[in-house]
């Protein structure tokens, strides 16, 4: 694994008490590997210019570019058009354009919108406040004792009135992973439209939209070693179509006149104004970076440091772990009797650990667990067992000082 | 443990976040005042009993981090028999020792070791925000009261 860190310089530059910046806050976003910063500034200092108009040589190449990248995004998801793949600025972006565009259109008081209680702010705000504008009624699948979604629950409340179904593939506080096939499946039998938010799932496993069959996915460039700034909105070919445009500006036009306009074709249609170019060539170099790693490889090690890290942290007095079995994901939340999440996120900070602490934007979440926050530690590929090991020492020095 | 880190938490924090100066509500409060950081959900609900111009009773409820609910016991503890004016400038005095751009040492400012054990926080500007919570939503209530 030393060889795959190597490429990420930060580890050479961030350091602490002779340390290299341990980095447990993946789930919140990534760092970056040198071929992705080198791709961005590549661009800037080799052929910068705008996109899609320009007759000369570096617009020709930068449209290529941001071109290709749509491509690899395509082929990273397994969509079978590049028409359905729409740049955003991020999984934000990407559920309020699909709330704007598709929801608010059709929905009528007295309709219903399905989200579960596990959502993040972001997949869940825009739906709430789309439903009171409208009469509408939000709807939150509730989570079973294991903190696993209760799908029976969600059976009984897949209804003719409801207009979407609107669901994480993993929990960013919990790392309960969703069985979506079954979920979409199970949406689609009463004609929901199902949105994912994938923001936690691309390094996780192999995304297939079509396999899935979700009508919408949503995920961010910058948890999976791209930049900020830049995400991708998945949406079935039927449904961009149908769609108003996500956003209306240049570059989304076919014909304008006074009286009226003519759209662009997909994707076009749905990208207004000058694209994030550096962006999606950042997002393109990190898809060749994880390409070349391997999903499942990434996957596989994250799943296993957590597995690893539940084992340690279980020796631990007082402290209490979050949906402990959950499988195959990089996501570890936990709470220790009488010490303040934020408490151990400062003493760890101070040994050159990073994690989150707090409600980690699920406050829906945390309010049903009834506690004030959690830790939440999250793996990537650059993340080891020592790692863990120091983690486990330091709660140990915290619990002495503090208790 | 570290040093640096073992200072912010010295014992009079650590003393004031576990066993709390008049934790609980009080029953017959004047002014009922909540603290609440949305960043961190760190919650508290101050309660006061002014008695003319006399802050005669105080206790807080919450939760929080143990620098904010060490910050917020000791402001519940201050506060204690001060007259409006008092307060105000036991809250300027605080808010200085603890304020990163001040030039003046906190030891310049104060002797009071219960004010001057938050004075790591200056060190920590992420934690500002936790010293200084339950103290700035008094400061604006008392400048309208």
């Amino acid at each position: 694994m030393q060889s795959i860190k190597s490429e990420f310089p930060i580890f050479e530059n961030a350091r602490k008490e002779g340390r290299s910046l341990i980095f447990l806050d993946n789930a919140s976003t990534t760092q970056k590997p040198q071929c992705v910063i080198d791709a961005i500034s590549g661009f800037y200092t080799g052929y910068y210019a705008n996109v899609g108009r320009g007759l000369y040589w570096p617009a020709t190449i930068a449209s290529a570019s941001y071109d290709q990248s749509r491509e690899k995004v395509r082929a990273f998801i397994g969509a079978s058009s590049k028409k359905e793949v729409v740049f955003t600025s991020g999984t934000t972006d990407a559920v309020n354009k699909v709330v704007n565009s598709f929801l608010l259109p059709q929905l009528e008081q007295g309709d219903e919108v399905l989200v579960s209680e596990m959502e993040h702010h972001s997949n869940f705000v825009p739906w709430q406040q789309a439903c009171q504008s409208k009469g509408a009624q939000l709807k939150v699948i509730p989570l079973d004792a294991e903190l696993n979604l209760d799908l029976s629950e969600l059976a009984s409340m897949l209804t003719d009135n409801v207009k979407i179904l609107a669901i994480t593939a993993i929990s960013n506080t919990l790392g309960v992973k969703n069985d979506l096939k079954k979920i979409i499946k199970l949406a689609h039998q009463h004609n929901v439209k199902v949105f994912v938010d994938a923001a936690q799932l691309p390094l996780s496993e192999k995304i297939d939209v079509q396999e899935m069959d979700c009508d919408f996915l949503a995920f961010s460039g910058h948890k999976v070693f791209g930049p900020t700034g830049i995400g991708v909105l998945y949406g079935k070919q039927g449904l961009f179509d149908k769609m108003s445009p996500l956003a209306y500006g240049g570059g989304m036009v076919q014909q304008v006149s006074v009286d009226k306009t003519i759209m662009a074709d997909l994707p076009s249609k749905h990208e207004a104004g000058t694209p994030n170019i550096a962006g999606a060539i950042g997002l393109a170099a990190a898809i060749d970076f994880v390409n070349s790693v391997g999903v499942e490889e990434i996957g596989r090690h994250s799943a296993e440091l957590r597995k690893y890290a539940v084992e340690c942290l279980s020796e631990i007095e007082g402290l209490t772990l979050l949906a402990k079995d959950a499988e195959g994901t990089a996501i570890l939340s936990f709470t220790v009797e009488g010490i303040h999440p934020h408490d151990i996120a400062a003493f760890l900070a101070e040994k050159g650990i990073a994690v989150r602490a707090g409600h980690h934007c699920t406050h829906p979440l945390i309010q049903k667990l009834d506690i004030a926050g959690t830790v939440r530690i999250s793996f990537s590929i650059y993340n080891s067992e020592e790692e863990v090991d120091l983690l486990k020492n330091t709660l140990d020095e915290i619990r002495s000082f503090f208790l | 443990m570290n040093d640096r880190l073992k200072a912010l938490y010295k014992t009079q924090i650590l003393a004031h976040a576990k066993n709390s100066f008049n934790e609980g509500v009080l029953d017959d409060y004047t002014h009922k005042i909540q603290a609440y950081n949305p960043v961190c959900g760190d919650q508290f609900d101050l309660y006061l009993k002014f008695e003319g111009d006399v802050i005669h009773n105080t206790s807080f409820k919450g939760y929080g981090c143990a620098i904010s609910k060490a910050s917020t016991s000791v402001l519940a503890k201050q506060l204690l028999g001060k007259s409006k004016s008092e307060a105000k400038a036991l809250i300027e005095l605080f808010l200085k020792v603890i304020n990163p751009e001040n030039s003046e040492s906190p030891e310049s400012l104060t002797s009071d070791e219960e004010l001057l054990a938050f004075a790591s926080a200056r060190e920590f500007p992420e934690r500002l925000t936790c010293a200084n919570l339950a103290w700035e939503k008094v400061k604006e209530v008392l400048e309208v009261a």
